[in-house]
């Protein structure tokens, strides 16, 4: 059934594209989550922004990293 | 879909389709229960179906393949080398052949039902199947992961990403968690349903529009019917590579998924 190809190729790791959408939407929710979690509490509208923004960052960061 | 006919001519207007139209009632004569239902039945029949076709081609190996026996062959062959040894890696991908060759055949036979005449019914755009089959690919990737590295080195490989400054942890651990123990499953499985719900209601859309203006509006109008139905042909043919891809994507992300769990810790 084996093919010709090279019998030892290494397990791909973190190769994937598909990565790159759930890190998008965890850092989305993590930190929009506790941002809006934020503002409820304090009761402003200033830290669901901020914190969808710094997910959406941390979220481009790790895929940076990653590639 | 009989029953949304019968109420268009009853009501002489156009009912769109809508999700009413994923939710079938028991068949006639059995409980009311959820167990008796066409996708359940679909189920049970998917299982005969792929059972029967790979017991009767092992059954009768043959040195030179027939037709049957090169399709067979070529399929499981796809699947081990493709899927399981290119991806979870020639060593350790052995034991998970079985688990992705019968979730590729289950997926796409249940998906083909979209558009075999007569049960015209993907299987999987009903939730709780692709909800299933998620839970069995997380508890699998989360297992053997463990195995292989221990609670604390699998949790450590799975939420701090490697290559980045100890700062900056705190920040990206929250992240990654999310994204490898929440949002997989969750993307795993919406996107195998959402594909097959979406697909089926697009061609329930052309076929049954089509059949509207044709038999229920007068002579000019009912000529619009011929571009729907073409269209409907045509959106046959696209569901037919969408619901293979639909089981190609779901088998290969299980696959690095598994394939993750037991890589090397960096």
């Amino acid at each position: 059934v084996d093919g010709q190809r090279d019998p030892v190729a290494p397990p791909a790791r973190g190769g994937d594209g598909w990565t790159v959408i759930t890190l998008l939407l965890a850092g989305v929710t993590v930190y929009g989550g506790l941002g809006w979690l934020l503002d409820r509490w304090l009761g402003t509208e200033l830290f669901l922004p901020v914190g969808l923004l710094a997910g959406v960052a941390g979220a481009i960061y790790m895929v940076y990293k990653r590639f | 879909v009989g029953f949304l006919l019968a109420a268009a001519e009853e009501s002489e207007g156009f009912v769109p389709p809508s999700a009413e139209d994923f939710v079938y009632p028991p068949y006639p004569g059995m409980p009311d229960s959820i167990l008796f239902t066409k996708p359940v039945v679909q189920l049970f029949f998917s299982v005969i179906i792929i059972a029967g076709f790979f017991l009767y081609v092992t059954r009768r190996l043959q040195l030179v393949p027939g037709r049957a026996q090169f399709f067979a062959e070529g399929m499981y062959t796809f699947v081990r080398n493709g899927l399981g040894r290119d991806i979870i890696g020639s060593k350790d991908f052995q034991p998970f052949v079985p688990l992705l060759f019968s979730l590729f055949t289950f997926i796409l036979v249940n998906n083909l039902f979209g558009i075999i005449p007569l049960i015209q019914f993907p299987t999987m755009s009903r939730v709780a199947f692709p909800y299933v089959l998620a839970a069995i690919v997380y508890i699998v990737f989360n297992y053997v992961g463990i195995k292989r590295h221990g609670f604390g080195g699998y949790m450590r490989m799975m939420t701090m990403p490697p290559n980045v400054p100890a700062w900056i942890y705190p920040i990206l651990t929250p992240i990654e968690f999310a994204s490898n123990f929440i949002f997989r499953p969750i993307t795993l499985s919406l996107r195998l349903f959402a594909n097959m719900f979406a697909g089926h209601l697009l061609l329930l859309v052309f076929i049954l529009g089509g059949e509207y203006l044709l038999l229920h509006t007068p002579f000019p109008t009912n000529l619009v019917s011929i571009p729907a139905f073409l269209l409907a042909i045509v959106f046959t043919f696209f569901e037919a590579l969408v619901e293979v891809l639909q089981a190609y994507i779901f088998t290969l992300l299980a696959a690095l998924y598994i394939g993750g769990s037991l890589a090397e810790e960096h």
